[in-house]
């Protein structure tokens, strides 16, 4: 009677056959790799083939339609002599630095502002901070040049109003990596806070009453619960904000339509993406722009580790 | 099982994959694929050439911009699909001219006998060293000067065509003009000297950034005065600094901040459809200098075109003078053959939104009897650093006294190394 009441004996499956056993063990073992082979097919074909295949070309001097000649490392030491490149370096790391710190900053005020117990119509500001990111880049950045525009834009026309004198952003360096960086802050910044307010949202509720009950004010329950329960996430945010601003290409490429491919006369916001683009179907330099690419990969590379050591350690250290 | 399933689905991907590289129609010799770019009415031209060969089935494809039209037959010639016609346009030319056995040479199906009918020194530029033939021209730029007669009247100026021609024979003269317009109005004269003025002064000389041997010489003295010319009407600030084709080039001529734009032929369609609330107060005078050619275009047979018969019969009627002739009529593209300049059809053209000025003999003026020059591999980028370090001067970014120093610095680093 015992034996009948025991649930795991009731449902046990009879024994398997020896044989059969072993090659349902196998199927089983294998069947997640099948699975997961659809992703690995499509990133082998689309993403590391490509990229092994940047590697090569770098060593020739290739035209895509004509000769392609090896010529070992010329490229890269023609690279690390070309004032355009480490100019395309600076204009980079500039607009990613203006674009992700304020970016990732403001995302957390806004999690922690929309995970308010308080907030009336909840559902509508959680969606309407993702507008911007599914807004088209090409729109946004159409709309902000007619904004910023020297002679018609509402920005100069403000400044008119203030009594100030023009200003013609796209032409210098600061105007044009501020206007980049507005574009990009703009696109992400609600995203990064819908990843950190679903963070948020695991979070008891409770805590922050308590918190209340003990007198602390929104600063503090800030500084000292909501920015710790992010850590995991902002660890994530950082390095893919980091990647990703490190490849900003469409905005730089349609603010100055006039010298698209320069992102302006005197290059004054030509990403390392751009200046890629340029050489290599601007120009048919394949084998250049491929060097400029392999450069960026391990620019990408150190700066993403640099961070997710630094944010990580930061981390341990509370 | 599962992973049976799982493994086909992988297989069945990566065979689509492959397919989609290889994808292949059977070729018909009715039917031909043809690439062109927007804003040049190849259209017409197809359901022209339909009409009479409704047998002919034309696959007309408007790639995009020049530059995007280009680049996909890069891709294409690269290792895709070709098409077997396509229009190329005349700045992109010297690339394709670099690997020349990308396209059939088109004296082996008779462009040796029909050569003649073009200006030869727009035939040149699409002649290789040694002879081939990869292009036939189905258009030329010209130049002149585009202006408002309605502004011009404010500013005490002449407004009939004839008149405002003899005002400037020479830059210098042009210049002039310009200054007193300034002075008459406080206003801008032209919309931007890097390009209303070099781009246009530097296209009149006798050689550009080669040697008529073909080797690199951007740094020579007709370069430099043209260079130099831009830096005095910037120096005179006549200009509206608006970069052309920028959003405030196109507000600007809609609201009449500038009354003058240097104009090829393909500009007039520009300002006719930037700024249609001025119709009828624009006129075309002569280019100061009196002739030069800016843009253009060519129709080319790439080499793996799998109907090349069927494209070369669509050139060598559709590009016969009488039919380039039609096509000015319709389209307002200047013809590239000059048997058909004094056509009384081509002389009495005129264009009521330019105030009914006779644009064909405005334009045909301008290329006629001008002196050809090489135009190298490097010329769209040597131009276009040359160009930039003009509007960095305007922007106030580069000084005057520095400015032909850092072109040429910038020049050489761009294609020297």
């Amino acid at each position: 009677m015992a034996t009948i009441l025991d649930p795991a004996v009731v449902t046990r499956k009879p024994p398997p056959a020896p044989h059969g056993g072993i090659r349902e063990s196998v199927r089983e073992r294998l069947a997640p790799y099948g699975y997961i082979a659809p992703f690995f097919l499509l990133f082998a074909v689309f993403g590391l083939f490509p990229l092994l295949f940047t590697f090569y070309v770098a060593l020739f001097d290739w035209n895509p339609i004509g000769e392609r000649t090896f010529v070992g490392l010329d490229n890269f030491t023609r690279l690390v002599d070309d004032p355009r490149f480490w100019n395309a370096v600076r204009n980079t790391f500039s607009i990613w630095v203006l674009s992700t710190v304020p970016q990732l900053l403001l995302a957390l005020g806004v999690a922690h502002l929309l995970n308010h117990a308080r907030l009336r119509a909840s559902g509508f500001f959680r969606m309407s901070v993702l507008v911007p990111y599914i807004t088209s880049v090409g729109a946004t950045t159409i709309v902000f040049g007619q904004l910023i525009d020297r002679d018609y834009g509402m920005v100069n026309w403000f400044l008119e109003l203030l009594g100030l004198a023009h200003i013609e952003f796209t032409a210098s360096v600061w105007g044009s990596h501020l206007t980049i960086a507005a574009m990009v802050m703009w696109r992400w910044t609600g995203y990064n806070a819908l990843l950190y307010l679903a963070s948020l949202q695991a979070l008891p509720r409770e805590i922050y009453e308590a918190a209340a009950v003990d007198g602390a004010g929104q600063w503090r329950q800030f500084r000292h619960i909501t920015v710790p329960a992010l850590r995991p996430i902002i660890v994530f945010t950082v390095v893919n904000s980091t990647i990703g601003g490190l490849q900003i290409f469409t905005e730089a490429l349609l603010l100055s339509p006039s010298a698209a491919q320069t992102c302006g006369a005197a290059r004054q916001c030509q990403t390392l993406t751009l200046f890629l683009y340029e050489q290599g179907f601007g120009r048919y330099q394949f084998g250049y722009g491929s060097a400029i690419g392999v450069a960026l990969f391990v620019m990408v590379v150190i700066t993403a580790l640099v961070n997710f050591l630094l944010v990580s350690r930061s981390r341990a250290e509370r | 099982m599962k992973r049976h399933v799982a493994a086909v689905a992988a297989l069945v991907v990566a065979a689509s994959l492959v397919a989609g590289c290889s994808g292949d129609s059977g070729s018909d010799p009715k039917t031909f694929e043809f690439w062109s770019f927007t804003g040049i009415n190849q259209k017409a031209d197809v359901e022209v050439y339909t009409k009479a060969h409704p047998d002919i089935n034309v696959k007309l494809t408007e790639v995009g911009s020049t530059t995007e039209t280009a680049q996909a037959l890069t891709a294409a010639l690269a290792g895709g699909k070709v098409p077997d016609l396509v229009l190329i346009q005349g700045d992109d030319l010297p690339k394709f001219m670099q690997a020349p056995d990308n396209f059939l040479d088109l004296n082996s199906r008779g462009a040796d006998k029909i050569k003649g009918n073009y200006l030869d020194w727009v035939m040149n530029q699409s002649t290789t060293g040694d002879g081939k033939i990869i292009g036939i021209p189905t258009d030329v730029g010209g130049l002149a000067i585009a202006y408002r007669t309605d502004l011009f009247k404010a500013a005490g100026l002449p407004t009939d065509r004839d008149a405002v021609s003899r005002l400037w024979p020479t830059w210098d003269d042009f210049l002039e003009v310009g200054k007193r317009y300034v002075g008459a109005t406080g206003k801008p004269f032209l919309d931007n000297a890097p390009t209303s003025v070099y781009f246009q002064a530097v296209n009149q000389g006798t050689q550009r950034y080669y040697t008529p041997e073909r080797k690199l010489d951007y740094g020579n003295a007709q370069v430099k005065s043209a260079f130099d010319l831009t830096l005095k009407f910037l120096a005179a600030n006549v200009t509206a600094k608006q970069s052309s084709f920028s959003a405030g080039w196109t507000a600007g001529m809609d609201k009449g901040e500038f009354a003058v734009v240097a104009a090829p032929s393909w500009m007039l369609g520009s300002i006719r459809t930037n700024a249609p609330g001025t119709a009828g107060k624009w006129d075309v005078a002569r280019i100061p200098g009196g002739s030069g050619n800016w843009g253009g275009s060519y129709l080319a047979i790439p080499k793996r075109a799998k109907n090349p018969t069927a494209a070369w019969n669509y050139i060598n009627e559709m590009q016969s003078p009488n039919a380039q002739l039609e096509h000015f009529l319709t389209s307002g593209a200047l013809p590239s053959t000059p048997s058909v300049y004094a056509d009384p059809k081509l002389t009495s053209r005129s264009e009521p939104f330019f105030s009914n000025a006779p644009i064909g003999k405005i334009y045909t003026d301008s290329v006629t009897g001008l002196k050809p020059f090489y135009i190298g591999p490097d010329d769209g980028p040597i131009g276009t650093e040359f160009l930039n370090v003009l509007v960095s001067v305007e922007q106030g970014k580069v000084p005057p006294d520095k400015a032909w120093s850092t072109a040429l610095a910038n020049v050489k680093n761009a294609v020297e190394k």
